[in-house]
């Protein structure tokens, strides 16, 4: 339509744009409104975050072949953020296009489907050459009618990859947008922009007015217009992602979560919205099952938000992996409870499900060689890629993985001390106090026994013996599984990753709740969040989580599952002290089902050689 | 580069961004005064899903007037979270709007509500001069359906393009609103942002968003909004008549709006022309004539099989659905201009409709005499 007075300004506007530069320009022309200082120093700003962010912002090309989206390098030494479904059509390997004009190579390291994100990483042409990357913003912060810029490729417009820019408001925060197909490409808690965004521009920045990164273009609402920009984009929150990074860097599969019980609105005709539960999933019992969350409870709040509509509760679920634990709060006959939660796998059923009944295989088809693929074969990235089940690139699980343990070996080396152990100290109890002692050694047929005497009484485990049923694999009673906790924790520092045959994994970084002194309060459990770069384990039929802290690799704690379906034996460590060379904790708080078991001071340690 | 950057970054420091109130605040402001509305449709590409303006503390609103309120049951989601029914008080299609009322929980339909909700003051606000091109603008709905209950709507800035005239060309679109309307170069009018508030920077409300209109010719959509004291002439019976929206909007409160009677529904057959055309066998089959009939208009008027009817009255006809789409519009005694294409001329025509013929008429093709050909 017809702009009577817009090209007019338009001119000037482009005057003043270009004037920044050469100083004889900026003399405004007398009929231009008047631009006051501030729209200058905004104007001067912006055009510097740009300068300074466009560095970092990658053209994703198919390797040896054409532009399929965008990307930002987030950190130094390459890490790459785009959507799964721009990496998904050219892992594992591709090439980034940087705005220096020129290809690096890159491989896949972790996926997050659900979510729409992928993280990658890009070679430097030079060993050890840092690349431009950006600070990842707070996305909690960003409110609908801030200024937003999104930068990428769009249409492939770009041949040198100088990024284009966009500009436009946040129109909403806190958006949901259900699943494309499959239960995947879900954008919970999205950011909703009208700053425009394209075809090519998948997998790219958005970015506040700082330079820092709030989001990840990956969709629209188009309906009947065709997929280009509509005014309503939507962008994932980068807080979202920061959830993910953890899984993403140590190249898992990561898969989002269920709650384990369906919630929804109590009724369509309140006045305001009360969000109750419907339905608690019990066979398999779930861990909400288990904390005893019933169908009526009314949801206050999960994960510290209130709880307000259908949307914002599958916003917050969303926004999460699988295995954390996270507060919620609810009421039931006007009493306010909390408690931590574990939630459930999104795509656990399918995968199960897949399991049961393999799929009869496919008759192999005629392939014909496909030039591309063939020289994508030969990138040097390829070297960075191990495939596995359950991974994105099991190579850099592994990489994370010996990071994470040569920090924790810097606590000590305890691969000589395979004989027996004895600890000794105080347990109490609450109503029981007294002397203990736990031992763990090998009999004479070499199978490894676990003893623990907490005064007269004697608790015995041969934690491998086939023939235990589920009350002995949680002994000591009321512990949860105490004996085979120190079992598999002696494994841990005596064999380390050879220790468990069934998998030994980094599985990113979770938040984990130390107790305090005087005991697990009942309320604001958040305060407790201590995040934890976490190992998964598997050893015979026990699974193990082992916790440690992500600034010295100390060991925090550990989960230990000995029973399915069941809860784990929670073991808190604190009061570190040097026992010959050695760091070893000399408290040690056990938790089972909600409630603690004891507290265990530690005055000595034995630890033999033979 | 450098200047393609500073050009892109320069391009919206045109609008004002001193002194004002950030636009965060403004726009919580303005979403405090705007309600999500539910109602008929949910079909196809029928949205049952549309924005209102709340125009008084008890619960009036202002919307368009879609097919999402052709029902008994209008359910609001006001921006607390607060759903509640509704039904329409009085719709004036010439306006293009609609006022909805909120019912208040236990109270009947005509009793006051006793609500006091935020809400704009849309006769204060029509007295206010009128934006300009150029105008910063900030434009709330609820399109897409993104928000339910508490959830803000989508928020969109853009310039006021043009504030004119649109003119609805049957065929290509067929505006529902004649008056002046604010044309906006951002894209604001979405499934669902029907209702929704244009406002300036400063939350000061200047429209009602309008519908999704196409442009079936280009392909191409139109993002515009009725201004608050948006006004149309129509003719009822023989008196021209002006309704504006203050003037709509202050009566519809009262229970004193009526609703203009329309002219005679233009849904009859039309004019009766006497043209046969080639078998209309596609979407878009072109408007070619097979035939005249003897006697008839089309004869008349001298035209001749293998013609190609282009524009009639100087709009674009594409295929024959979209003649006789125009057709039914006329009446026996209009005359109709048509262009041409007959070889590689474009020749004018004015043809004079008639009515019908009797009954038995026109006759079957089988059976008909030969066409006279010229």
């Amino acid at each position: 339509m017809t702009r009577p007075r817009s090209n007019r300004v338009r001119r000037w506007v482009c005057l003043a744009a270009a004037a920044a530069v050469p100083a004889a320009l900026v003399a405004v022309p007398a009929w231009a409104p008047a631009a006051d200082d501030a729209v200058r120093s905004a104007e001067a700003a912006r055009v510097a975050v740009i300068a300074k962010v466009s560095p970092a912002v990658v053209c994703v090309c198919s390797y040896g072949g054409g532009v399929v989206g965008s990307g930002i390098l987030i950190s130094p030494d390459g890490y790459v953020l785009t959507n799964y479904h721009v990496a998904e059509s050219i892992s594992p390997v591709m090439q980034g296009g940087l705005n220096d004009g020129k290809l690096y190579d890159g491989v896949i390291v972790g996926q997050d489907k659900v979510g729409d994100v992928a993280l990658f990483k890009l070679l430097p042409k030079k060993d050890g050459s840092p690349f431009s990357f950006v600070p990842l913003g707070d996305s909690d912060k960003t409110k609908a009618g801030d200024w937003s810029m999104a930068m990428g490729n769009p249409f492939g417009l770009s041949l040198d990859f100088t990024p284009t820019v966009t500009f436009g408001l946040v129109s909403g925060i806190n958006r949901f947008q259900p699943p494309e197909g499959k239960g995947m490409l879900e954008y919970t808690d999205c950011i909703q922009i009208e700053t425009s965004i394209n075809p090519g521009n998948s997998g790219g920045p958005l970015f506040n007015m700082a330079g820092e990164l709030i989001g990840i273009n990956g969709r629209g609402s188009f309906e009947k217009r065709g997929r280009v920009n509509s005014g309503v984009g939507y962008a994932i929150s980068i807080n979202q992602i920061k959830n993910f990074l953890g899984l993403l860097k140590a190249g898992v599969d990561a898969d989002h979560a269920t709650l384990g019980a369906t919630v929804g609105s109590a009724s369509e005709d309140g006045d305001l919205s009360v969000m109750t539960v419907k339905q608690v999933l019990d066979d398999p019992p779930s861990d909400a099952f288990r904390r005893g969350i019933q169908a009526g409870d009314q949801v206050i709040s999960f994960a510290g938000r209130p709880m307000t509509s259908v949307n914002q509760y599958k916003n917050v679920l969303g926004i999460y992996p699988k295995d954390w634990r996270l507060p919620i709060a609810y009421r039931r006959d006007n009493a306010r409870k909390e408690t931590l939660v574990r939630l459930m796998g999104h795509m656990d059923k399918e995968v199960n499900e897949s399991d049961a009944a393999p799929k009869p295989p496919t008759p192999p088809r005629p392939q014909r060689p496909d030039p591309l693929a063939q020289k994508a074969k030969l990138s040097p990235a390829m070297k960075l890629f191990k495939e596995k089940k359950g991974f994105a690139n099991y190579y850099f699980n592994e990489l994370e993985r010996d990071r994470l343990l040569a920090g924790f070996r810097t606590g000590g080396d305890f691969s000589s001390l395979t004989g027996p152990w004895t600890i000794i100290g105080q347990a109490d109890r609450g109503d029981r106090k007294g002397d203990i002692q736990f031992r763990i050694e090998n009999d004479e047929k070499g199978q490894t026994v676990v003893t623990l005497r907490f005064a007269d009484v004697v608790d015995k485990l041969v934690p491998l013996d086939a023939t235990n049923n589920a009350s002995q694999l949680k002994l000591p009673i009321g512990s949860g599984g105490l004996l085979v906790a120190m079992y598999e924790y002696r494994r841990l520092l005596v064999l380390g990753p050879k220790g468990f045959e069934g998998g030994f994994y980094h599985a990113g970084v979770e938040p984990f709740y130390p107790p305090p002194p005087q005991g697990m309060p009942a309320e604001n459990l958040a305060a407790l969040r201590v995040d934890c770069e976490v190992v998964r384990a598997r050893h015979a039929a026990i699974e193990t989580k082992f916790y440690f802290s992500k600034s010295d690799q100390t060991l925090l704690g550990f989960e230990t599952f000995p029973v399915k379906d069941d809860d784990p034996c929670e073991v808190y460590f604190s009061d570190y002290r040097p026992e010959n060379g050695r760091k070893l904790p000399h408290r040690l708080d056990v938790y089972y089902s909600g409630k603690r078991y004891g507290v265990f001071s530690v005055a000595g340690y034995k630890l033999d050689q033979k | 580069m450098t200047r393609l950057f500073l050009l892109v970054a320069a391009l919206f420091t045109a609008g004002p961004v001193s002194a004002a109130e950030p636009i965060p605040v403004v726009a919580d402001k303005v979403n405090q005064k705007l309600v999500k509305l539910f109602g008929a449709g949910g079909f196809r590409s029928v949205t049952n899903y549309g924005t209102g303006i709340l125009i008084s503390a008890d619960g009036y609103i202002l919307t368009v007037a879609s097919q999402l309120l052709d029902t008994t049951d209008i359910v609001v989601h006001l921006y607390d979270g607060r759903r509640m029914k509704a039904s329409v008080v009085v719709v004036e299609p010439e306006l293009d709007c609609a006022i909805v009322k909120i019912h208040a929980e236990g109270k009947k339909p005509d009793e006051p509500t006793g609500l006091d909700l935020p809400h704009f003051d849309l006769i204060a606000a029509a007295k206010q001069p009128p934006a300009k091109p150029d105008d910063w603008v900030l434009a709330f709905s609820n399109c897409f359906d993104i928000a339910e209950r508490d959830e803000a709507m989508t928020v969109q800035r853009g310039v006021i393009a043009a504030h004119t005239k649109l003119q609805g060309r049957r065929g290509i679109f067929d505006f529902p609103f004649h008056g002046d309307v604010y044309v906006v170069d951002a894209i604001t009018n979405n499934p669902g942002a029907g209702g929704g508030a244009l406002t300036d920077r400063s939350g000061r409300l200047l429209g009602i968003v309008g519908r999704e209109i196409k442009n079936r010719l280009s392909d191409t959509w139109m993002n515009y909004a009725i201004p608050v004291n948006g006004s149309v002439t129509i003719k009822d019976g023989d008196k021209e008549v002006t309704l504006s929206i203050p003037e709509f909007v202050a009566k519809g409160m009262a229970g004193a709006y009526k609703p203009v009677k329309r002219t005679e529904a233009a849904n009859g057959p039309g004019g009766y022309h006497g043209i046969r055309f080639v078998p209309n066998v596609i979407e878009r089959t072109p408007p070619y004539v097979e035939d005249v009939f003897p006697g008839t208009p089309a004869e008349k008027a001298g035209l001749r099989t293998n013609d190609l009817i282009s524009f009639v009255d100087g709009e674009p006809i594409v295929s024959i659905k979209a003649f006789n789409e125009y057709i039914k519009k006329t009446k026996p005694g209009d005359t109709i201009r048509l262009e041409v294409r007959r070889g590689d001329n474009l020749t004018t025509i004015d043809l004079k409709l008639e009515n019908y013929p009797p009954k038995k008429a026109p006759p079957k093709t089988e059976t008909s005499p030969d066409p006279v050909k010229k």
